[in-house]
């Protein structure tokens, strides 16, 4: 009797819900882009205009579980053979198996979970025309390589959420001194799978609030004779935490991060780039929407905002390397953000370039449009 | 091997699981024991939630698209039509599932079809569920609009 009324009243809920939710194949366009206008301070520093990012999203979803996502990117408007700069790459591209809230497997070219920057990185999601110079020198935004790993949340409405993956290494080939690891990175083409590396993040979220820390371990030797041939050869240990609150029209965020390149001596020694022992920084950035004081009522936000950036390439250095301080850098960018919609921004930026050499010390001034769909 | 047969057990289950869901939902809300029945209005399904034959209020479900999935919510009101709650019912996207959790959830609570919800004034939004929270916080406006309107012209009693 139990059973038939729990029936009934399932039936009877079945009834109530609308049929257009559920498992059929579809598939999702979306996009973001920005672009930018830079002028720097200076003698013989025209403007320059560019359509920095152009991105299309594409989603396919096969049934309730298994969902492709992907993002191709065309940077700089324009590839031609032959001529510099201009980029076609793929962002992301990978396929979900969602089993529990708790539990999706992924696998593709995903991105590293580290900082804030590099997983959410459209253009109305962060103030300044461009990213933080901290997520391109120190963290390498848009960093993405191809593995293995899981996602989900951690149930009992604790707000904490992991992601943690198994990809391919960085190459220690591609480190630099003014960028540390960035040009480490593989990002999907025929990468070395020599130096399987681990990164993961946890992070937990209140309305106003998020709090995240992240970490990449892995070796970067590439089955170099010189620097070893183990899995775990020439290991980088990356840490990271970040911060972002807003409450009413004022928000804050900050990172930090702290990258050891375990044997930048003989990395150096047999590339001879000059990468840093220690690589670190992270920046403070505060914002009010001025239009709560002007038009309360209105939905449309012009943030002001300012942010201090400090890090340093060579934090520390190995034994036989010249530190060069120019690349202990401070960076303070003050500017507007006039976010018509929630996904939709105008940006304007004056940016203060400084550091401890005082070499090479400029200012930047930045217009850029940026949205997404 | 064991973490194998997890995983296929795992995805043998079926993630929607929609009736057995909003019946749980229903019970959260109003409390265990409640009489639920379908009424349609424009041929939407609307449930009436009474105990002991007197109304306790109603209740709706509905989906609004995310990134690039549906999230499937209800709304329920209670006979003054203020909303005495938002639950997520299934949430299909791997990014953006705060909008489940309940301290964002409860800022709906005691509102009306009146009132103002707008995300970062009424409805404080959450980092990284930005789409999530916009798409949901749509979603039950609309909800709470229609139920309201429908209650009060009589269509729904």
């Amino acid at each position: 009797m139990q059973r038939c009324f729990s029936w009934g009243l399932c039936c009877a809920l079945a009834a109530a819900l609308p049929q257009a939710a559920f498992a059929q194949e579809r598939t999702t366009l979306g996009g973001y882009g920005e672009l930018h206008y830079t002028n720097l301070t200076g003698p013989n520093t025209p403007g320059v205009v560019n359509l920095a990012r152009f991105v299309a999203y594409l989603a396919h979803t096969f049934d309730e579980r298994l969902t492709f996502r992907s993002e191709l990117e065309v940077e700089n408007a324009k590839v031609e053979g032959g001529q510099p700069g201009g980029e076609i790459s793929l962002e992301q591209a990978y396929l979900d198996y969602r089993l529990a809230d708790w539990l999706t497997l992924r696998t593709g070219l995903v991105l590293p979970p580290v900082g804030i920057i590099n997983e959410t990185h459209e253009p109305p999601t962060f103030n300044g025309v461009d990213r933080p110079g901290f997520d391109t020198d120190v963290i390498p935004t848009t960093w993405r390589e191809i593995g293995v790993g899981a996602v989900g949340t951690i149930p009992g409405g604790s707000g904490l959420a992991y992601r943690v993956y198994l990809v391919n290494g960085l190459r220690a080939d591609g480190f630099s001194a003014s960028q540390g690891i960035r040009e480490g990175r593989q990002e999907g083409r025929e990468a070395s799978f020599a130096n399987p590396s681990f990164t993961g993040r946890l992070e937990w979220a209140r309305p106003g609030w998020k709090i995240g820390g992240s970490f990449w371990y892995g070796g970067t030797a590439n089955a170099d004779s010189v620097l070893g041939t183990g899995s775990f050869a020439a290991p980088i240990t990356l840490v990271s935490a970040d911060l972002r609150y807003d409450a009413g029209g004022a928000s804050f965020r900050g990172e930090v991060a702290n990258i050891s390149v375990s044997d930048a001596g003989a990395i150096d020694a047999r590339y001879g780039a000059m990468v840093g022992s220690r690589i670190a920084g992270g920046y403070v950035e505060g914002a009010y929407d001025v239009l709560r004081l002007l038009a309360p009522s209105s939905p449309v936000k012009l943030n002001a905002f300012v942010r201090h950036e400090r890090y340093d390439t060579q934090a520390s250095v190995p034994a036989g390397v010249t530190r060069d301080r120019s690349l202990a850098r401070r960076l303070t960018t003050l500017g507007l953000t006039y976010k018509p919609t929630w996904n939709t921004a105008f940006k304007g930026d004056y940016q203060i370039v400084r550091n401890a050499a005082g070499v090479g010390e400029h200012e930047v001034l930045s217009l850029g449009v940026g949205y997404q769909f | 091997m064991a973490l194998a047969l997890a995983l296929l057990l795992l995805a043998a289950q079926n993630p929607a699981a929609p009736p057995a869901k909003v019946a749980a939902s229903i019970a959260r809300v109003f409390g265990p024991g409640a009489r639920i029945d379908t009424l349609r209005v424009d041929s939407e399904p609307v449930l009436r939630v009474s105990r002991a034959d007197s109304l306790v209020g109603f209740a709706q479900v509905g989906n609004v698209l995310g990134k690039d999935q549906p999230i499937t919510f209800l709304v329920a009101i209670d006979p003054a039509d203020r909303l005495k709650d938002v639950d997520i019912l299934v949430y299909r996207e791997p990014y953006g599932g705060e909008v489940a959790y309940e301290p964002w959830r409860r800022q709906f609570r005691g509102k009306t079809a009146a009132d103002s919800l707008r995300v970062g004034r009424e409805i404080r939004s959450i980092s990284g569920a930005t789409i999530s929270v916009h798409a949901v916080t749509l979603g039950v406006r609309r909800l709470l609009a229609d139920l309201t309107a429908w209650h009060q012209r009589g269509a729904i009693r």
